[in-house]
């Protein structure tokens, strides 16, 4: 997870333009598959031991997802970022999605959706935040402005977890249910591409888009 | 600054420094192994604490005993690591314990007790061995990172001077032991000197069955166990069993509120057999009443409580009442900081001997402020100070200052 707020902190600080974009060339797309190469069970309660029984079932957190994201990015991309809006539910004891990947200047609303208290907050350098407790029918905002990977706790329940990673770009995507991904809209040039899932980022691969074409990148994360 | 304070200072910084570089590599959640059927969690907790002494404004130990457990051990100065585990065997039957070692000792089960599910689709369980507390709410939140402050509310730590294995013979002998409650003495029964019992223990877990069922608007517990309130037992060793029952409303988000009572035989059976009234052993017990109230939102949370204890013995005519009253609330003043505080005041009827009158052991009062930085989401650091006023016994008044590291995950 360092190295990849290393690589995003460095990302919003220098842009290293290693693309050869010119007048009238067409973009083209980054796609592939994310192999996850080792076990990820969902995250589990702390062993309860002091209650008077057992807690009620949750769901489990979905940790098959990956961002794939260029690490270095077209010269000019970074002028491009609207913010927008994204939402981040609370419900039945998980964030969903638990991962979310998202331009700076996005606005995350995190309505709670269960019938308990839960406390949003992150101790992460790019965004610190404690939203309070807070009921069902309510939600709260934050607005991210850094780039960089924020982790999102629930100070009431430990075992909700998630993970924000801000952008200052828009070349990124999220995997779907089969490791699957595709980046559009990408400049013609060559670039360092980085598969990121739970904390753990790849060695970023250089990849050459050509004119209007799709180039295909695998990884497989240990 | 003294150089005491100033070497004390460096060490606890140093102590934060290197702790968080070692919680770098320490896990952030529970391990799970066998499919998710085993998880492991630990808890990591170092607290140190330093008296204010009045004889020569230097920094010393709670020579006053506020905050001992027993004997040797004060909850402000313990070293405490646990490992806690659960084992799911089926969706009917899981497997819970706690293994803890204090100050370096030898480890030992804290909890240890099968959880049986007879409905998995009902919020109903059972639980059998060395189960958590039934009564009250602050013995299960016992853990560093669930309580406010640093030191214990006097209800589920402070030492009365009453024990379960001695008997003070008369009203003057017992009232001769106020303030004492840490090394106390009696003339019937066994003759050493040692420490008495709190009201409630949250130190100790009970052992028996215990039922608890849940629904939407609370829930409810009962438990059939070996010890007393203040004197959990893995071996009975009295003339009969604890019964405990809680009952918790939740009324609205946030809202909790919980009532308990309780009542046990306390004494040792050797002890009633000495006093020559063995088969009524059943007859002197311990009897409580507790109420627990806690309120949350945004980012405040309050909690109160209150525990009223009934004592019965065989060789005093007036029963003896102690009343245990506690508020504590925290406010969270920035990501990762608060502020938190407790008032507790702990008081006892009145008796009268024939030479003595008073209350039958030195009421305290005690008021708790601390601070606690979360380093790392589960690596947090608190600083407290405390005061303790007592009327009676060789302190009766003190201020301790005190620190604690706690990780868990």
């Amino acid at each position: 997870m360092t190295r990849a707020l290393l690589a995003l902190a460095a990302l919003a600080s220098v842009i290293v333009a290693t693309s050869s974009q010119g007048a009238g060339a067409a973009n083209g797309s980054i796609r592939g598959r994310v192999e996850l190469r080792r076990p990820l069970a969902g995250i589990e309660r702390r062993p309860g031991v002091a209650d008077l029984g057992a807690q009620a079932a949750r769901d489990l957190t979905d940790r098959l997802r990956s961002v794939v994201y260029l690490d270095t990015a077209p010269r000019g991309a970074f002028d491009q970022n609207e913010g927008g809006r994204a939402i981040m539910d609370q419900r039945n004891e998980t964030f969903v999605p638990h991962v979310l990947a998202i331009t700076t200047g996005t606005t995350v609303e995190f309505p709670n959706s269960d019938r308990i208290y839960h406390n949003v907050f992150s101790l992460s350098k790019p965004r610190t935040f404690d939203l309070g407790r807070y009921a069902v029918g309510r939600s709260k905002s934050v607005r991210f402005d850094r780039p960089g990977i924020v982790r999102v706790f629930c100070d009431i329940h430990s075992h909700m977890s998630a993970f924000i990673l801000v952008f200052n770009h828009p070349f990124f995507d999220m995997t779907d249910g089969e490791g699957r991904y595709r980046i559009d809209n990408v400049p013609p040039g060559t670039y360092n591409v980085v598969a990121w899932n739970e904390g753990v980022a790849s060695e970023p691969r250089a990849v050459t888009v050509p004119d209007g074409a799709t180039t295909e990148l695998d990884f497989s994360l240990r | 600054m003294g150089w005491s304070r100033r070497l004390t200072m460096a060490a606890v910084c140093s102590l934060c420094v290197s702790a968080t570089a070692a919680a770098q590599g320490l896990p952030a959640e529970p391990v799970t192994l066998g499919a998710g059927r085993v998880t492991l969690g630990g808890t990591v907790t170092a607290a140190f604490a330093c008296a204010r002494l009045e004889e020569n404004n230097s920094c010393g130990d709670d020579t006053g005993f506020f905050n001992y457990t027993d004997y040797e051990h004060s909850t402000l100065r313990m070293t405490r690591v646990a490992v806690n585990a659960a084992v799911r065997a089926s969706r009917q039957f899981s497997f819970l314990a706690e293994i803890r070692s204090e100050n370096g000792q030898a480890p030992q089960a804290y909890a240890l007790y099968a959880r049986v599910r007879p409905w998995p689709e009902r919020a109903f369980d059972l639980q059998i061995g060395r189960v958590p507390p039934t009564f009250g709410a602050f013995a299960r939140r016992a853990y560093a990172s669930d309580n406010l402050v640093i030191g214990m509310p006097l209800a589920y730590q402070y030492l009365t001077s009453l024990r379960p294995d001695a008997l003070p013979a008369t009203v003057d002998e017992l009232l001769r032991m106020r303030g004492r409650g840490w090394l106390s003495r009696f003339t019937l029964g066994d003759p050493t000197a040692a420490h008495g019992l709190p009201l409630a223990s949250a130190l100790r877990w009970d052992t028996g069955v215990q039922a608890h069922a849940a629904a939407s608007w609370g829930d409810a517990s009962l438990s059939v166990t070996n010890g007393s309130l203040g004197n959990p037992l893995v071996s009975d060793d009295n003339a009969g069993k604890q019964v405990a029952g809680r009952l918790a409303l939740r009324p609205t988000v946030g809202l909790v509120v919980g009532v308990s009572a309780t009542r046990a035989p306390y004494l040792t059976r050797a002890l009633v057999r000495t006093i020559g009234r063995d088969g009524d052993g059943h007859r002197f017990t311990q009897t409580a009443w507790g109420t627990d109230v806690e309120y949350s939102r945004g980012y405040y949370l309050l909690r109160a409580e209150a525990v009223v204890s009934r004592w019965l013995l065989p060789t005093l005519a007036p029963r003896l009442r102690a009343t245990a009253l506690m508020l504590e609330g925290r406010y969270k003043l920035r990501p990762g900081l608060y502020a938190s505080g407790r008032v507790d005041r702990l008081g006892f009827n009145r008796v009268a001997g024939d030479t003595l009158s008073d209350e039958w052991d030195a009421p305290v009062t005690r008021v708790e402020v601390a601070t606690g930085y979360l380093l790392r989401r589960n690596l947090e650091f608190k600083v407290a100070v405390q005061r303790n006023v007592r009327d009676g016994g060789r302190v009766p008044r003190l201020t301790i200052g005190a620190a604690q590291l706690g990780f868990w995950f």
